[in-house]
């Protein structure tokens, strides 16, 4: 019961009227981030994060901003998805197969409703796993000691490219790149390190600018290449003639979905689009032949988009208990956390009680608010899609430039930033995946700390790295999550390209 | 053709190599040398990073298309009106800075000449309104300072 009174505390800080204020401007922000084109979700609270410095706002205002900034993204990344059969991000895919038949039928409204219900509910069952969950995994992260911690960071990197990654030696590779940028600057005995004496580098270098660089410059340069100026056709919706009977009918799915996406986001390695994959299947398999899955079944659209949100709550458990974060945008989170100097893991449940619980209790304020807003904002956001990406994108990179000059008024911290897009796009076109970079660079110094303490402990024994039995299960998982993609990937990347194929053809 | 990998591992072990180098002429921390002293660390990412760029030359992904000729010049273009953005961010002040530069990059994108710097412009004075007076917040005014309204 000690949890209910902290998240009563959680409610009191969430409900304060300018937390509350926040948060509906988050998601707000976060549903048009999620709609636009080109703008990832990470990307987006990435570009925010310095605005809420400049903002000024007290830690919990900030966070509680920015987890309805997440919350409203995966919102958003539905609309587009269901209205030009382009999925916002790889998650947003399996909504694609039935969303956009739907669409096609004039059932284009419903199937927004349909998805805002099902993102309602997969992240009100995944806030409450949350809930439950949380809480007992800190108590457990207590009795971790260095060495273990060590080894759980080795964990989050081997896993980061999932299950269905494609080549784990590149995660390996991008990891390495991002710690290796972390230990620029004066470490903890006074050295200096891979500075060349210059002053900008002494404190190191900022990964606020890093994520920016890497995604919202990179993002623009994808488009010039792509030549994707225009705006998309636009998608007459009609009106919306939903009744009870309908959302009668989606509500178990979306239960389904929203356990399932939990229980991926949750797991290392998986993620939502496993979680989403997952939802839709099943839902294949429960309803079976009644259904008529990939030709417009609101249940296939209220399945996956379950999952999919479920799976982005559920990412939160390792990154809040553990300080270890498992998706690119958590990674995100984690950084908006390091840089209000909190340190996330499992004290942070004690020592920044209020803070927690009120982000948790703002997710939960905030799914309500998302599902409040989206029916009857959502032709305003259709709008938005037609947007064209030549005047969005440049927009969007000047906002980036003011965020990050705002941070110190340098102009030095601005030709990082550009560097550090330049270097995104040569990664993008390698194939060599960002977040593990990112995630390089936010855990670098914790890593290296806990390996010093590690070594302190033992007196220089490095049998200690897999002395306890916890210590070993992360070994042997961090070395499985990079073994496994080159059995288990290719067969399911096989079947989701068939179920996604299927589904487009089925749609012609 | 999987050229690209191949020359990434190239330069990423030359990385490895010289970043294991550099940890190696780290000076011997103030109160002696401990069981892990600064160069520990960065030791273990040159060993990893070494050897999976040496696996990248070895087991290569097929290739990405590079753009070269027209594109490859656009994004060459975006580049630099990025960096003298940042270059001239102070010395033109943002409004006229941002005016150029959005407007150059929506131009290059695709959008007629007009409209392109007209929303360069536009978008250039809100957000320096809206930073200045609703988050207080000073951006540089640069050429434009007799404006100033203090």
């Amino acid at each position: 019961m000690e949890t209910l009174g902290f998240l009563i505390d959680g409610f009191g800080v969430a409900l304060a009227p300018h937390n509350l204020m926040f948060a509906l401007m988050g998601a707000f922000l976060g549903t048009l981030i999620g709609a636009l084109p080109g703008l990832g979700p990470a990307n987006g609270v990435a570009i925010l994060i310095p605005l809420a410095f400049t903002l000024g706002l007290a830690p919990e205002t900030a966070l509680i901003m920015l987890t309805a900034v997440y919350a409203g993204a995966m919102y958003g990344g539905r609309i587009s998805s269901i209205l030009l059969n382009i999925p916002g991000d790889e998650p947003a895919m399996m909504t694609c197969l039935d969303g956009y038949p739907m669409a096609q039928q004039g059932k284009a409204s419903e199937a927004l409703a349909i998805s805002a219900v099902a993102s309602f509910i997969g992240s009100l069952v995944a806030t409450i796993g949350l809930i439950l969950l949380a809480p007992l995994l800190a108590d457990f992260a207590l009795t971790f000691g260095p060495a273990e911690y060590f080894a759980l960071f080795l964990l989050a990197f081997a896993t980061l490219g999932g299950i269905t990654g494609k080549n784990p030696m590149k995660t390996v590779v991008a990891a390495a790149i991002g710690l290796m940028i972390s230990t620029v600057g004066i470490d903890s005995t006074g050295v200096q390190r891979y500075t060349f004496g210059t002053m900008e580098l002494y404190e190191g270098i900022d990964f606020i600018i890093a994520i920016v660089g890497l995604f919202a410059i990179s993002e623009l340069l994808f488009f010039i290449e792509e030549k994707a100026g225009g705006g998309k056709e636009k998608m007459a919706v009609n009106k919306l003639s939903l009744t009870w009977r309908d959302i009668r009918n989606i509500l178990p799915s979306s239960f389904r979905g929203g356990v399932l996406g939990f229980i991926a986001g949750v797991l290392p390695g998986a993620g939502a689009s496993l979680g989403s994959f997952i939802g839709y299947t099943l839902e294949k398999k429960v309803v079976g032949n009644k259904g008529y899955f990939g030709k417009g079944d609101p249940r296939g659209v209220a399945g996956p988009e379950a999952g999919n949100n479920g799976a982005s709550s559920g990412a939160l458990v390792p990154m809040l208990t553990l300080g270890v974060p498992g998706s690119g945008t958590t990674a995100v989170l984690l950084a908006l956390l390091i840089s209000l100097n909190i340190t996330p893991g499992p004290l942070m449940f004690t020592q920044n009680a209020d803070i927690v619980w009120g982000v948790i209790a703002a997710l939960l304020i905030g799914n309500f608010l998302l599902l409040v807003l989206n029916i009857p904002l959502v032709g305003i956001f259709v709008k938005l899609l037609s947007v064209p990406p030549m005047y969005l994108l440049p927009i969007v990179t000047m906002i980036a430039f003011v965020g990050i000059y705002s941070i110190s008024n340098t102009v030095f911290d601005l030709y990082f930033m550009v560097a550090f897009g330049v270097a995104g796009y040569i990664f993008r076109k390698l194939e060599i995946p960002l977040v593990p970079i990112i995630l390089g660079l936010l855990l670098g110094p914790e890593m290296e700390k806990n390996l010093r303490h590690a070594m302190d402990i033992s007196d220089g024994d490095w049998t200690i790295l897999w002395n306890s039995g916890l210590a070993i299960g992360l070994w042997v998982f961090a070395g499985l999550g990079l073994i496994l993609p080159y059995i288990v990937g290719p067969i399911l990347r096989r079947r989701m390209r068939v179920a996604t194929g299927a589904g487009s053809s089925g749609s012609d | 053709m999987t050229f690209n990998d191949r020359i990434f591992g190239v330069l990423m072990l030359v990385l490895a190599v010289a970043y294991g180098w550099g940890a190696s002429q780290f000076p011997e921390p103030f109160g002696g040398a401990e069981s892990i002293g600064p160069e520990t660390f960065p030791y273990l990412l040159a060993v990893v990073l070494g050897l999976s760029s040496l696996y990248m030359m070895v087991r290569p992904d097929p290739d990405n298309a590079w753009p070269w000729s027209r594109t490859g010049l656009e994004l060459v273009v975006a580049v630099v009106v990025l960096l003298l953005y940042a270059g001239l961010l102070q010395p033109l002040g943002f409004i006229v800075s941002t005016a150029l530069a959005v407007g150059t990059l929506c131009w290059r994108m695709g959008a007629a000449p007009l409209k392109a710097y007209a929303t360069g412009l536009v978008s250039g004075v809100v957000v320096f309104l809206l930073f200045s007076f609703a988050l207080d917040l000073s951006l540089p005014l640069g050429v434009l300072s007799f404006l100033e309204v203090s």
